[in-house]
């Protein structure tokens, strides 16, 4: 499954992964603040 | 349409292609026409993917779909970015480790050739399709309300198309991709800020987003697990996550998009970019419709958004119905004017009186709708694409400004464009490489290759016109090249991942297991009701779980498993 990443590039990448999913929970908490608001 | 609309609609249309055509001139390799170069960044990519996604369909139904039903539609997007992490991970080194042209060359070095056609076969079945259908959708909306001819606006915008997808291959895709979503996303917030600018002054913008909630319009995220609502949080979470990874993983008008560029890196920012941005982008369309929703309750809609079916039922014998509708819906329309007003000087406790009332009048405007559109049903007047879809092109033509009338056409027709541009390219791609290379001519030279390429290019562009032009043949086509996608999409991505994660089982069992899979999604779509989202998980579960099975029985012993 491993491309041939080196150690520190597959860790900086888990980290761009995890950003990634913070950022959506934070959109789909936003979403859900602005139905509760809005609705 | 004047002709400064026209000025900016064509400038727009034509020189996006033609400055693509002066960055891809001279010749191409195999490799720099299949998959661009190396010049090809991240920005580029994260564009082209979310161009090729977006489509038409998105900017001209999605407000009119809140316009109708809330902005709900949103959580359809929620498996999005989860699946383009597993894409990232998983997918894309294993083809650029691999230097595949197609996502189905993994199916051949994994498996046998036999899997590789079949999920090669099973992508140009349905694309070819949906590139028809690409070009159709909005050319039925603009000739109807602009006049123009059905067959003229399906060539216009399906004939520039060809001939630049031809001649540039994949890099002039991304870059005139990039450069019509640019178009589409300045476009779209344009006519955002003029929908704002448009609201009745009477109420402030909280006041409006308010009451566009009371009438049911922003319930974005609903948590409810009742398997009868259309759209919830999980089964957006669930469903979405299946359709986006068969979508972004194996379909080849999409991976195709990523792999341009060749480096690892670009493509993975390019997919991570689309996790982060789509949701707010759909979000902001979404509210798009519901804003022109309240612009509507202080300017008088017509009681059908599709006036040319409505005229022609009009002028068949159905006028003196008609008119009695229009004149019920006229009044209505004044009460909830006014019951609107009103909610700014009513007291607190006097608040919930004047909401029901409110929503009354608005059940009651939305039957007589409903009634119009029986009549026009009763008429013969039977119109090919849903009155939604007739929405936000209306607010256009009457409310906005010209100059910009003719930019929103044009992001209309570049969204048109540059969906169909990459699903031509994969077409053309995948029948090359996949088809014609290993069955025809195994040992040509690289050019032959190339020019081989561009005719299957252009001869998908024109069964994508010609499926156009007899679309209007069908019942709601639309609707079924939706159905479409879902009922293939299962199988493909069963192949993949048996491909990923069994290590054990090899070519044949897989083969089979996917020949199975698919005939029992036929039979559930012909037999059942289910919502047809959940046959990207039926088709891909049934792959999973038939594959070993068969591997320990029919095919024990029978092959060497695959080392890729």
């Amino acid at each position: 499954m491993n491309a041939g990443n080196d150690e520190p590039e597959a860790r900086s990448w888990r980290k761009a992964y995890g950003l990634t999913l913070s950022l959506f929970a934070m959109e789909v908490v936003l979403l859900y603040l602005f139905t509760i608001r809005f609705s | 349409m004047n002709r400064l609309d026209y000025l900016v609609l064509i400038a727009t249309i034509l020189a996006i292609p033609l400055y693509g055509l002066w960055r891809t001139r001279g010749s191409a390799s195999l490799g720099q026409y299949l998959k661009g170069d190396a010049s090809i960044r991240w920005a580029t990519i994260g564009l082209s993917v979310l161009a090729t996604q977006a489509g038409p369909i998105t900017f001209l139904s999605m407000p009119g779909q809140a316009y109708e039903s809330g902005i709900g539609f949103i959580q359809n997007y929620f498996g999005q970015p989860l699946a383009l992490i597993v894409v990232c991970a998983v997918f894309v080194p294993i083809y650029q480790r691999l230097r595949v042209y197609t996502a189905y060359q993994y199916l051949r070095e994994r498996f046998d050739q036999k899997t590789q056609l079949l999920g090669a076969f099973l992508f140009l079945v349905q694309r070819g399709i949906a590139a028809g259908i690409t070009i159709y959708a909005p050319a039925i909306v603009l000739s109807a309300l602009l006049g123009w001819r059905l067959n003229l606006t399906i060539w216009l915008a399906g004939g520039l198309v060809i001939v630049y997808t031809v001649v540039g291959g994949t890099k002039i895709v991304s870059i005139t991709q990039r450069y019509q979503m640019i178009v589409i996303l300045v476009g779209m917030a344009i006519a955002f800020a003029v929908a704002l600018y448009r609201l009745s002054p009477d109420l402030s913008f909280e006041h409006t987003l308010s009451l566009a909630g009371k009438m049911g319009k922003l319930e974005a995220v609903d948590f409810s697990v009742d398997p009868h609502k259309r759209y919830t949080f999980w089964s957006g979470l669930i469903g979405g996550f299946f359709l986006a990874l068969s979508y972004f993983g194996a379909d080849q008008s999409q991976v195709q998009r990523y792999l341009a560029g060749g480096s690892l890196k670009e493509s993975r920012l390019g997919l991570l970019f689309n996790a982060a941005v789509k949701v707010p982008m759909q979000f902001f369309i979404l509210l798009l419709g519901a804003i022109i929703f309240m612009f509507y309750q202080f300017e008088k809609p017509p009681v059908y958004f599709n006036q040319p079916a409505y005229q022609r039922a009009a002028e068949s014998g159905y006028g003196p119905q008609l008119a009695a509708l229009q004149t019920q819906f006229d009044d209505v329309f004044t009460q909830k004017r006014a019951a609107i007003r009103s909610l700014a000087d009513v007291s607190a406790t006097e608040r919930g009186a004047a909401m029901t009332k409110l929503q009354g009048l608005d059940a009651q405007a939305h039957e007589l709708r409903n009634k119009t559109k029986g009549i026009l049903t009763q008429a013969g007047v039977d119109p090919k694409s849903k009155e939604s879809d007739y929405v936000f092109i209306t607010f256009i033509l009457q409310q906005m400004p010209h100059g910009l009338v003719g930019l929103l056409i044009a992001v209309i027709l570049c969204a048109t464009m540059s969906a169909t541009s990459a699903i031509l390219n994969a077409l053309g791609s995948t029948t090359a490489i996949d088809f014609y290379r290993p069955l025809i001519r195994p040992d040509a030279s690289d050019h032959h290759y190339v020019v081989a390429a561009k005719t299957l290019t252009a001869l998908w562009g024109l069964i994508a016109i010609a499926v156009a032009s007899f679309a209007s043949l069908v019942e709601n086509l639309i609707e079924a090249g939706n159905i479409l996608g879902s009922v293939f999409y299962g199988s493909i991505l069963g192949l993949f991942l048996a491909g990923f994660f069994i290590r054990r089982v090899t070519g044949s069992p897989v083969f089979f297991a996917a020949v199975l899979a698919q005939t029992l999604v036929f039979v559930l779509f012909a037999t059942t009701n289910i919502g047809y989202l959940w046959y990207n998980l039926i088709g891909c579960a049934a792959v999973l779980i038939l594959a070993p099975v068969l591997q320990q029985t029919i095919f024990r012993n029978t092959e060497a498993p695959a080392g890729v």
